[in-house]
């Protein structure tokens, strides 16, 4: 028994553009999380699909919806089908491979996505579980792999070495979430110039919870349901 | 969170409410929003169903970019006015309503996925049939989608909803079985004649495989959907007639989760198996695609 889904609304929704939850709503919310986690324009993208997504991301518009998400845009806004146009157009290169072989996450709906940004790469390996409902099952940040559960939400807080400041805010987090957003699952990763904290939380967050995580600890990401 | 259909059934009727209540109260708790809130969220799902059901049914109809489907939900409105439908006009009004959300679908149109984009007929084509059949007011539109989606919660966090991994069965099944369980309320049967109409119609689409022709949710999609409206009408029936499941709504879940495993990957939304495995569907899929997808 998971607890993928613990919303109402989870299955009945989204409202989308069609063809596919999975393969393009859920496509959508792939690609919108791995821009938060780069937490940047990403200049190139390079889009490797597994089982499903390899043998038909074609007929269901799964590029689109990755450009689409790769933009920050809804997967109900009618300009989703365009959306590798438009990202021609602001330059963002984006490339789709059909891998060969199970997926890595073991999942038949896998994109595991590659990010570059001015000045940041980072890996972000997801998978859509049915209905628009993704998870998040592996993820590179800094050259560091950390594997979360996978269902979202997931909280992550990067603190460079060299900022006590932010240092001392990813402690705080962490006795921060357990009284008000518990978790079942933390891992706190170090390289040589940063920290990173990734929490799986066991509930959605609720928007005044959010907010308090944006004000308190900037730089948070938040990686929801759409 | 219930983790069972029986435990859902239980907690409804000792509190002497519809389940529709129980599930409300839920979302109510988990998500800190109001009731009016997560009315009007639902509500607004409700209106996209029925804007697909009208572009769909409304002037020449819509059409896909592949040309392999649209059209169909206007030939039937057609045929429901000026013959004598085989089946009766509340299940062909169900099944025009199913066709037309997924002609929209496949034209890349916008829909409310129910629970899935590919089975996003199925829901809304018997809400609608119902809707004229019982005189259905908005609240209680609006009660069946949360008994379909209360139902559909339990579905996918037990077994699947994804063609992928549990074939057309985990969709359109899953869609149908919903579907039935939220009609028995809104018929004004217990929550058990729900649970027993769940049962009966996963039971009856169990097995069925998702097997897209050139990977496009379209043939045989459109057409499933019509079968899980119409499905879900016959179980709906059979439980408020008093008929039921032998085998609990909990265990056909269990058996329909199993069946998706034991599924092979051809016939699992990878478009190679089965009906896309056919002369015309490879046929279709070269003409597309011009070229042997890469595997």
């Amino acid at each position: 028994m998971s607890e993928n889904y613990r919303s109402v609304f989870d299955i009945i929704g989204p409202i989308m553009i069609g063809p596919s939850s999975s393969h393009t709503a859920g496509a959508v919310a792939i690609g919108r999380v791995a821009r938060q986690v780069l937490g940047q324009v990403p200049r190139r993208a390079i889009v490797n699909y597994y089982e499903s997504f390899a043998q038909t991301h074609q007929g269901h518009g799964t590029d689109y919806a990755i450009a689409a998400g790769l933009l920050e845009m809804d997967p109900a806004d009618p300009m989703v089908p365009t959306s590798r146009e438009i990202a021609a157009r602001t330059g963002m290169v984006i490339d789709f491979k059909e891998q060969v072989g199970p997926s890595p996450i073991g999942h038949p709906n896998t994109a595991i996505l590659e990010l570059i940004g001015d000045d940041r790469v980072v890996q972000v390996a997801g998978c859509s579980v049915g209905g628009g409902v993704i998870e998040v099952r592996q993820l590179v940040l800094d050259g560091m792999v950390v594997q979360p559960s996978g269902p979202l939400p997931i909280v992550i807080y990067q603190a460079s070495v060299a900022d006590q400041t932010s240092q001392k805010r990813g402690q705080l987090l962490v006795n921060d979430l357990e009284w008000k957003a518990p978790f079942i699952q933390q891992q706190r990763l170090v390289s040589p110039t940063s920290t990173i904290w990734v929490f799986d939380l066991k509930n959605y967050l609720r928007d005044e919870m959010r907010q308090y995580l944006v004000d308190n600890y900037p730089g948070v990401i938040c990686l929801e349901e759409g | 969170m219930f983790k069972s259909i029986q435990k859902l059934v239980t907690a409804a009727t000792e509190q002497e409410l519809p389940l529709s209540e129980v599930i409300i109260n839920q979302e109510i708790q988990s998500s800190g929003q109001s009731r009016e809130q997560i009315f009007n969220r639902m509500k607004k799902n409700l209106a996209t169903m029925k804007a697909a059901v009208e572009r769909g049914t409304s002037g020449q109809g819509v059409h896909s970019a592949t040309g392999l489907t649209g059209g169909q939900a206007v030939k039937i409105k057609a045929y429901r006015k000026n013959h004598r439908t085989l089946a009766g006009d509340a299940m062909m009004a169900a099944v025009e309503g199913a066709i037309a959300t997924n002609e929209v679908n496949a034209a890349m149109g916008v829909i409310c996925a129910t629970p899935t984009a590919g089975s996003s007929g199925t829901l809304p084509g018997i809400l609608f049939a119902l809707r004229d059949r019982l005189n259905l007011t908005e609240e209680q539109m609006v009660r069946f989608l949360f008994t379909a989606g209360g139902m559909g919660m339990i579905i996918a966090n037990k077994a699947s909803i994804a063609g992928a991994s549990g074939g057309c069965q985990a969709e359109v099944g899953s869609a149908s079985a919903m579907g039935a369980a939220a009609a028995v309320e809104v018929a004004g049967g217990t929550p058990q004649q729900s649970a027993h109409a769940l049962a009966i119609a996963m039971s009856n689409l169990l097995g069925l495989v998702c097997d897209p022709l050139a990977g496009l949710v379209e043939v045989p999609c459109v057409n499933r959907n019509a079968t899980g409206a119409g499905n879900a009408l016959i179980a709906a029936d059979l439980a408020l007639a008093g008929c039921t499941s032998v085998v609990p709504a909990d265990e056909v879940i269990e058996a329909m989760d199993k069946i998706g495993r034991q599924m092979p990957v051809e016939l699992r939304e990878t478009g190679l198996g089965g009906l896309a495995d056919t002369p015309t569907g490879q046929q279709i899929k070269l003409k597309i695609f011009g070229k042997e997808l890469e595997s």
